[in-house]
């Protein structure tokens, strides 16, 4: 493995913020390709934290900072890219549901999602079902992370899910739950495809769905 | 045995009588009926044209003359009820913190901004919108840092009145207008952009922190000035999957500010609670070599095991809460469910004392006959020495 890429990974699992971008500037001054960098670089470092994150030795600020040291060479990598590339895994929409305002989580999902090559749509919170379904219907986007905090508030979780299925669009989404007050029960509950309690879980739910 | 004697010698590892009480604040559904009060929805307020206008015309005017009084209003009422269910200690937050910028926005002094909304039950309540502080001008020119000699007079003048009210009939646990150390700094700067400020902003962060230990430590003093004998400081160190940070960033970086806090209260006589939601399972050893006399950290939604930790730290720490607020002390459960959970969680955590029974938070679905069920439950099995199988 090329010494410059073995350096970003290491960058990354490291969460060195100040030094990727010099490690990401030689790789491409070495004339390797900037998808290279990403898929073997960047998205491994990830996955190394990912690991690490679960086994206790990270916590969820170390996955944040994870996010932002990849977000940090992001705009530098696809400056190099050529026009009329898409190294995009897809797009997904996130939304906290309708009647709840915690957005922590989601935007969470969102920077590991976006470090690791995927297009987010955020559409904030309090979103309703009708918005929801609109923007997979106008972007195209196939992939739906709905977080909800309140226990009140799940019931607007099957609520996207029935207008997903009034729009045509149920068997062409995939949509995954995550939040305080979610769980593998209420996924099966709402007929949601997947629940993921943490922001690698649900890196792990999007890119199988690719 | 007096409330406070009780509360006091379970801190300190001293034999009592019985199992000490502890309430985790009452929110206004719940002190209004143990009062045998009315509900008065307030939430008109936020759907009323004129109210809205009044709110968004005159918001900041009206903070302190207007809000800040009923709201210290509605805290002596919560002190009150929680009196007179009987517990032997109680919380009391003078959340003097705030400032209304409009009918649906208010910004607490430290940097945060919080949506005003329903609570449910006819009421309002806030909730956590977003940071304040997004950029370094943003803190410089922050406009509602405090004077924090006033808050401490007015933390004296409020909690003076209140000891010589219920003093002698219970246990104050106070807490001034300060909220954690790294509570507060997370709402000011945002979860999601904490962890960057913290490796690029050190100073910025530190003078963050050294200014929040100053609100902390001199509200504290006016507590203990005003007769207070127990501190009780709400800081989230956890979410329900763990810590947000290392726990040994978190020594770092706020431990010196609780240790100097701690040793102040110390000094002075008195005792210091923790309050910190989440599974704090990796932080207790952090917490306890901090100094606190007691944690009111085992929420039992989350992984945290009271029962491990009595064990483990039991010795050294009294272990406040077991009693849970997402089903127990709720509407939906039965009241022998609450008389058995007590029963259970007493002969479990009793023996060997340094154990205070309480509700693990405050919740604004807590009917009051259900903490009277628990208050009573802990009557009938809680004198020492503890022979429940």
């Amino acid at each position: 493995m090329n010494e410059s890429i073995l350096a970003v990974r290491k960058a990354i699992d490291e969460l060195d913020l100040d030094g990727i971008a010099a490690i990401v500037e030689k790789c491409l001054e070495e004339n390797l390709s900037p998808e290279e960098v990403i898929e073997e670089g960047i998205s491994k470092g990830l996955e190394t934290v990912g690991r690490k994150f679960e086994e206790g030795e990270y916590f969820l600020a170390d996955l944040i900072m994870a996010g932002e040291v990849a977000k940090e060479v992001m705009p530098i990598l696809k400056a190099k890219m050529r026009h009329g590339d898409d190294n995009s895994k897809g797009k997904v929409i996130l939304a906290t549901v309708a009647g709840d305002i915690h957005e922590i989580g989601k935007n969470i999902v969102g920077l590991i999602l976006s470090a690791n090559g995927f297009e987010v749509i955020d559409l904030g919170v309090d979103v309703s079902a009708e918005k929801i379904i609109d923007t997979a219907k106008t972007t195209g986007a196939r992939l739906l992370g709905l977080s909800a905090l309140l226990t009140t508030m799940v019931g607007s979780i099957r609520e996207v899910v029935d207008a997903s299925r009034a729009a045509g669009l149920r068997d062409k989404v995939k949509i995954v739950i995550g939040g305080a007050c979610t769980s593998e029960n209420l996924c099966e509950e709402m007929g949601a495809d997947a629940y993921g309690e943490t922001a690698i879980d649900a890196l792990r739910i999007f890119t199988s769905y690719t | 045995m007096h409330s406070k004697e009780r509360i006091i010698n379970t801190f300190e590892g001293k034999p009592v009588d019985r199992v000490p009480t502890f309430c985790a604040m009452v929110e206004d559904r719940t002190f209004n009926e143990a009062l045998g009060k009315p509900l008065i929805p307030q939430e008109w307020l936020l759907t009323n044209p004129l109210a809205r206008y009044v709110l968004d015309r005159w918001g900041k005017q009206l903070t302190r003359p207007v809000f800040q009084v009923e709201l210290n209003r509605a805290l002596e009422k919560r002190i009150r009820a929680q009196v007179e269910l009987g517990f032997d200690s109680v919380w009391a937050i003078l959340d003097e913190t705030f400032i209304v910028l409009d009918s649906e926005t208010m910004a607490r002094f430290t940097g945060s901004i919080f949506n005003i909304q329903p609570d449910g039950y006819g009421n309002m309540t806030y909730m956590y919108r977003g940071p304040g502080i997004k950029s370094r001008e943003d803190f410089e020119s922050w406009p509602y840092w405090p004077d924090v000699d006033d808050l401490a007079h007015r933390t004296y003048r409020f909690f003076r009145k209140m000891v010589s009210k219920y003093g002698n009939r219970t246990c104050l646990f106070g807490q001034g207008p300060a909220y954690g150390i790294q509570e507060s700094l997370l709402w000011a700067l945002g979860f999601e952009k904490m962890p960057v400020w913290i490796r690029r902003e050190k100073d910025l962060v530190k003078r963050y922190i050294d200014f929040n230990e100053e609100i902390c430590l001199k509200t504290n003093m006016a507590l203990l000035d005003a007769g207070v004998p127990v501190i009780l400081q709400s800081d989230d160190f956890a979410f329900k999957s763990g810590p947000l940070m290392n726990p040994r960033l978190i020594d770092e970086l706020f431990g010196p500010s609780y240790r100097r806090i701690i040793k102040a209260v110390h000094d002075r006589g008195a005792k210091y609670v923790l309050h910190s939601c989440g599974d704090n399972t990796l932080l207790f050893d952090t917490f306890i070599s901090w100094g606190v006399d007691g944690l009111h950290a085992y929420e039992n939604t989350s992984n945290v095991d009271i029962f491990s930790e009595k064990k483990l730290h039991g010795d050294k720490v009294t272990i406040i809460g077991g009693v849970g607020v997402d089903y127990l002390l709720t509407d939906r459960s039965k009241d022998e469910e609450v008389d058995a959970e007590v029963k259970k969680l007493i002969a479990e955590l009793g023996p060997g004392g340094r154990f205070v029974i309480a509700p693990v938070h405050s919740l604004s679905t807590i009917p009051a006959q259900k903490l009277r069920v628990m208050v009573d439950a802990v009557a009938r099995y809680g004198a020492y020495p503890i022979s429940l199988s």
